[in-house]
């Protein structure tokens, strides 16, 4: 039971940084209606510059911290130039593929920067775990989970508070009413892109902080992560991108203790094809289009 | 002149990767489990010639079957969802097979020397190639025939009704589906030939390289699976072609002087490659052009 009750505190400490993944990916389509696959790598760029500097300079974990935001929004900025701006609105593919182009771009860039296989990140606290009663919590878990609360609380706000908020929530509603209003929308997904980016940039910062390291396949599983919380919780919902971090979390905790360590994974994509065989849409999304409601839709 | 050689097999099992996704994206599906698929036919391919010892067709053959059948599972589920959903849902079984061959080990003793998956270590030793004394061009040869005979079945059924049928899939559902065509059976059809063409393309793969792991199959190789009908186009089989030669020919050999800046000097010619032409290389009006040019479009001379 203590074992239990443990690992599900533990995943839903950990799921909070999937889910601030896969909130990034989730406002990205739900403004754009297109995937970004660069996400993933724009994290991780944004993290090797951080580790450089540590490697390097041994700057303080603030300053590191730092660098990895700038960076992470930087390279967010020029994603959306590239490959976002430049192709035609309909060509939902061809931002797709670009998108994961710029990702081998971003890598080779990073690996340029530091091209080992490992390198240690500094962690936040030197405090081991806090106990109580039973259970025992590692301080960087619970720091992950108090920085993703804040986030989501600060999004939240943002969206539902500001004009940037209500103007970003109609494009994702209708974006062709949305530029008749007045909105401008390339400005709309430019901040969109560097607000995500920020987003993936604290999540990079406390995972990496968590793990101690960093290697060249901090990428590809930032995105895979993402992604499947994502698709969890259902395309351009924001509580459902909450939802499927958690859960994917809290799954894969217990996969981890029960099964072992190389059912992890694979449990996440059982988990994956489960949801979409019974809920197509995800948990929270909304529904697939049914063929009744499209053909409505053109009449 | 071996290393060239190697190219065009490598071109032409890039052309089968290509033209699996190909077959889908007429019907309107976006697909990142052609890498499974491709995975699936290159692991059983090389289990059959290596560890039961059949010949290469059959192995092949019941390879490419394999591949098929497990498209076929895929395409029931897959079909309710769509677009980027798919995507994404077809990317997770991909990795479900990937992780699925790193678990894998089956080792069975041959003569002196243990062959078989070997999980983190590979699959190693499929040399049935080498043994039978092929030289690389007689493979070469063997290689093209299975892409050119593939090709060549998918420009035929491109003029007749089961092409119309697959267009008018992805063109339009609704309307395809009020003029009595059966949407499961098409893009499950169509799946499963995916399937097919991926597994004959991996059990290709397995013994020209003579060597797989599970990180071959990864989704870098998935997107560029799909990122060639993307470029080339849809409107002709040999879009693809155009782009395989393309991607793998000019890009990544071409560019090798660059060394380690290759990724990101070809990052950008891709990415340039599908801002000037967001439908393909080879799309419908290019491909007037070549025709008009080499003589071929009755249209345009009558019209003048």
């Amino acid at each position: 039971m203590i074992d239990f009750v443990q690992n599900t505190v533990d995943g839903i400490m950990f799921g909070s940084s999937y889910a601030l993944l896969a909130v990034g990916f989730t406002i990205i389509f739900g403004v754009m209606r297109r995937l970004n696959l660069a996400f993933g790598a724009t994290i991780m760029l944004g993290a090797y510059v951080g580790t450089w500097l540590h490697v390097n300079y041994q700057v303080n974990v603030l300053i590191i911290a730092l660098a990895i935001l700038a960076s992470t929004v930087l390279t967010g900025v020029y994603v959306e130039r590239l490959c976002f701006r430049a192709i035609r609105r309909d060509a939902a593919l061809a931002s797709m593929v670009s998108s994961f182009v710029i990702w081998m771009q971003l890598e080779e860039v990073a690996i340029h920067l530091l091209p080992e296989r490992t390198y240690p990140f500094p962690s936040l606290f030197v405090v081991d775990a806090i106990e109580v009663g039973a259970f025992l919590f590692r301080a960087e878990h619970v720091t992950m989970l108090v920085l993703a609360v804040a986030m989501v609380g600060a999004l939240h706000l943002l969206l539902h508070r500001t004009r940037f908020g209500l103007a970003l929530r109609a494009m994702s509603e209708n974006p062709r009413a949305a530029s008749y209003m007045g909105i401008d929308t390339g400005r709309v997904m430019l901040c969109s892109f560097a607000l995500v980016s920020l987003v993936g940039g604290v999540a990079g910062y406390t995972i990496l902080a968590t793990d101690e390291q960093i290697t060249p396949f901090f990428g590809l599983w930032t995105t895979f992560k993402g992604l499947i919380a994502m698709m969890l919780g259902g395309m351009g919902s924001l509580p459902g991108a909450i939802l499927g971090g958690l859960m994917l979390g809290v799954v894969e905790a217990h996969s981890q203790w029960y099964l072992g360590n190389e059912y992890k994974d694979l449990s996440a994509y059982i988990l994956l094809f489960a949801i979409l065989v019974l809920r197509p849409g995800g948990l929270m999304g909304r529904r697939i289009l049914s063929r009744e409601e499209l053909a409505y839709r053109r009449v | 002149m071996a290393y060239y050689l190697g190219l065009v097999q490598l071109i032409g099992i890039h052309t089968l990767l290509g033209l699996s996704a190909y077959i889908l994206m007429l019907t309107g599906q976006l697909s990142l489990g052609q890498a499974g698929f491709f995975a699936i036919g290159a692991y059983s391919a090389g289990i059959l010639t290596v560890i039961f010892q059949l010949p290469i067709l059959p192995a092949l053959f019941i390879g490419a079957l394999i591949a098929a059948f497990f498209a076929f599972l895929v395409g029931f589920p897959a079909l309710r969802v769509k677009g980027l959903m798919l995507v994404v849902a077809t990317i997770a079984f991909s990795e479900f097979v990937r992780l699925f061959f790193f678990n894998l080990s089956w080792r069975v003793p041959r003569g002196d020397i243990v062959v078989g998956p070997d999980s983190t270590n590979g699959f190693r030793e499929i040399r049935y190639f080498v043994a039978n004394g092929w030289s690389a061009w007689e493979i070469t040869a063997f290689v093209w025939v299975f892409v050119v005979l593939v090709m060549a079945l998918l420009w035929w059924s491109d003029r007749s009704r089961t092409g119309s049928v697959l267009r008018a899939v992805g063109e339009d559902e609704l309307a395809a589906q009020s003029v009595g065509v059966n949407l499961t059976a098409v893009k499950v059809a169509a799946m499963t030939a995916g399937g097919f063409i991926a597994g004959i393309g991996g059990g290709l793969y397995a013994h020209t390289a003579t060597y797989v792991d599970h990180l071959t199959f990864t989704v870098l190789l998935a997107t560029f699976a799909i990122a060639y009908p993307i470029l080339g186009g849809l409107s002709s089989v040999f879009g693809t072609l155009v782009a395989v030669i393309f991607i793998q020919g000019v890009l990544v050999e071409g560019l090798r002087f660059l060394g380690d800046w290759r990724n990101i000097v070809f990052g950008l010619m891709i990415i340039a490659a599908m801002n000037l032409k967001p439908s393909g290389l080879f799309d419908a009006p290019t491909a007037r052009i070549l025709k008009r040019a080499i003589g071929l479009d009755e249209r345009g001379k009558t019209g003048a």
